[in-house]
């Protein structure tokens, strides 16, 4: 049984001494940094709206080829540290430029939950992910933590040294409570692609979701 | 102003521009994405001071040039893959404010070899032998049958049992969207599925028939030219042993060898005409790189003309070991970097001559025996023997564990053996299979499997049709 009442009581003790996470923020591609938005203490925004159609908090300049890009937040929180010396000078790609200290939100919480409580499917390989159509097209129609999958069905479709291979349910039929990655992700091997559930464990998990909602209030 | 050379591509064929850049006494910058930091061809350019860059991708047009300006380069080579036959990215990198020197063709040659089926019509035009069939895409049902049931009556005519065409995307490529189809009543029905699949996949519905021809060998010609319109050959390559999907795994050259093996028509005469053929072409074109013309001939000693491949090749090296300019032996890369920077070539091809059999071996993790299935994992141990007729190009490190990284081929490592004949290299290429070792794990823990035994199975077939 994956759902263990006492590691779970453990996990949210854990949460509640330290409900920070610090996020890296890091250049996506080499260019000259022109320019710093944000300042050390700062309050930013990640992106919010329903399709988080509002951009986060711009946080610098980087720009390339002549063509200037504003680099915004993609997590909430303070700037806890920022590489002023990478001011004006030319960076590689994945520099580490500044740090934002984010508090959890209740989302999450759950999610990190989740993670651990659920039976985890994992990466079998560094890899890019696809959800495999059927399974993305039956969420779709009955909504995450309906759907049922059976041993030999397809889960996901992991494309990896430019060939495709299907990855399949194994062991009894469970309902798929969460998917951790996003379209054509690359994973790490060994992180959880799919948090499964027997039918039977839903209202436990259920019941775990709305504990975490009372104590940690959107 | 020094000359500088951007190395836009990883793994071994970076370490071999490396190479050439210092035989040259040009001065290189090289570039690297995350997950290839312990690869030697970002090792070996730290250790002697080189600038390293990491990028975003090796894929990203905009990171490259500029990492390329920053770093005052005057000159870019693609390597193979990535880059190097994209004449977008070949004209951009000339035409931009600050211009750079593309080491391979003028980007108008790149685009013109670039598509098949103008290779096509354009050796078609000037008597060069290409697989029978349309030059022009069909779009017309009617059309592709009466073309479909003249080729099958030009098989049957040349006692070809049994007949078949191959009906294929116009704009497709690497067996995407192609049919093989031995029976008239299925061309209609065939050509309208891909017909609808091309303009699905591709935006044109354009469709090509061609015979379908199963027993060949792959021939190569290597092509060296520049913008004095001086071109030479550095004679052929037999690429015949490759992977269910069509990579190749062994290459031999010369293409042809009548003295070790026997052929039902005359071997050398085939390869003088496909230089031939070659050479026209690139002179028509007025090719100015190296590049290689590659050909399909069958048991009957009919050659045709496939395609063009506007680059330096994974197995380039083989035609170097076996020519000499003058008594030396060349280096391909060092020949397309003199060309790119407008030198002419110091020698015509009557200063070159032939000597041996190399054969080059292309060692890769992979399971053979289901469908050549790449492996990822971590290399324990990487051993091979050293002698004067044997040349290993690599960029795993000996003296570390290398975690292959899973964006890629998981290419390890060519082996390239000379001989003073084809008898001597064949047995000095098991020679050096003998004495290699990869050791190493797959994630899963498993041994990691490596396709050396396929290798050894394979070399006694080389040049053959058995």
């Amino acid at each position: 049984m994956a759902l263990d009442n006492r590691k779970i009581n453990q996990l949210l003790q854990s949460f509640r001494a330290n409900p920070y996470r610090i996020f890296v923020v890091v250049t996506p591609h080499t260019g000259y940094l022109r320019e710093f938005l944000v300042k050390e203490g700062d309050e930013v925004k990640g992106p919010t709206g329903k399709w988080l159609e509002k951009l986060g908090t711009p946080l610098f300049i980087l720009e390339r080829e002549k063509n200037p890009k504003t680099i915004r937040a993609k997590a909430s929180g303070i700037v806890s540290k920022v590489n002023y010396e990478l001011e004006g000078r030319f960076v590689e790609a994945f520099e580490p430029v500044l740090e934002i200290k984010h508090s959890l939100t209740q989302k999450e919480i759950i999610a990190e939950l989740l993670r651990k409580t659920l039976h985890i499917v994992t990466a079998p390989e560094k890899a890019r992910y696809f959800l495999s159509p059927e399974l993305a097209k039956k969420i779709e129609k009955e909504g995450e933590g309906k759907v049922v999958v059976k041993p030999g069905e397809e889960l996901a479709i992991m494309s990896f040294m430019k060939r495709e291979t299907p990855i399949l349910h194994e062991g009894p039929p469970m309902v798929v409570f969460r998917v951790f990655f996003s379209q054509g992700q690359m994973i790490e091997q060994g992180e959880p692609l799919f948090g499964l559930c027997l039918e039977n464990e839903r209202p436990y998990v259920e019941k775990l979701i709305s504990r975490v909602k009372e104590e940690w209030p959107a | 102003m020094k000359d500088r050379v951007l190395i836009a591509n990883r793994g071994e064929i970076a370490l071999r521009i490396m190479e050439a850049c210092e035989n040259l006494g040009l001065d290189y910058v090289v570039v690297y994405t995350p997950g290839d930091e312990q690869s030697l061809h970002v090792k070996l350019p730290q250790a002697k001071g080189k600038a390293c860059f990491r990028i975003a991708s090796y894929r990203d047009a905009n990171d490259i040039l500029a990492v390329a300006d920053e770093a005052k380069c005057t000159a870019i080579h693609p390597g193979y893959g990535f880059f190097s036959e994209d004449f977008r990215f070949a004209r951009r990198v000339v035409k931009r404010n600050n211009p750079l020197i593309f080491i391979g063709p003028r980007w108008e040659v790149i685009r013109d070899l670039g598509h098949k089926l103008n290779v096509k019509k354009l050796a078609h035009d000037l008597g060069i032998p290409v697989i029978p069939g349309t030059i022009i895409p069909l779009y017309n049902e009617l059309e592709a049958e009466a073309k479909a049931e003249e080729l099958f009556l030009w098989q049957e005519e040349q006692g070809i049992e049994p007949p078949r065409v191959l009906i294929k995307a116009a704009a497709g490529g690497g067996g995407m969207g192609i049919e093989e189809v031995d029976d008239l009543d299925m061309v209609r029905p065939v050509f309208r599925r891909i017909r609808s699949y091309a303009k699905r996949l591709f935006g044109d519905d354009g469709v090509v028939i061609e015979v379908f021809i199963r027993d060949y060998h792959h021939l190569e010609v290597q092509i060296l030219g520049n913008q004095f319109g001086e071109l030479v050959h550095f004679g052929t390559r037999n690429c015949t042993i490759q992977s269910i999907g069509r990579q190749k795994r062994i290459e031999i050259a010369p293409g042809f060898d009548p003295k070790y093996t026997d052929y039902p028509f005359d071997a050398q005469k085939v390869l003088d005409e496909i230089v031939k053929h070659s050479l026209k072409l690139a002179s028509y074109v007025g090719y100015d790189s190296v590049g290689t013309w590659e050909w399909l001939v069958t048991r009957a000693g009919k050659p045709y003309l496939m395609e063009v491949n506007t680059r330096i090749q994974v197995e380039n090296e083989i035609s170097a070991r076996i020519s000499r300019i003058k008594g030396k032996e060349p280096n391909l890369i060092e020949e397309q970097i003199r060309a790119a920077f407008g030198e002419r070539l110091g020698y015509t091809q009557q200063d070159i001559s032939f000597k041996g059999t190399s054969i080059e071996f292309r060692l890769i993790a992979e399971d053979v025996k289901h469908g050549f299935k790449p492996l990822s994992g971590i290399i324990n141990r990487f051993e091979f023997p050293s002698y004067e007729w044997l040349r290993v190009r690599t960029h795993v490190p000996q003296d570390e564990p290398y975690r292959i990284p899973t964006e890629f081929d998981p290419n390890l490592a060519l082996g390239i053996v000379w001989g003073k004949d084809t008898f001597e290299a064949e047995r000095r290429g098991f020679k050096f299979l003998e004495g290699t070792i990869i050791e190493g794990q797959t994630p899963k823990g498993e041994p990691l499997l490596t396709n050396i035994e396929y290798l050894k199975k394979k070399l006694p077939e080389i040049l053959k049709f058995l």
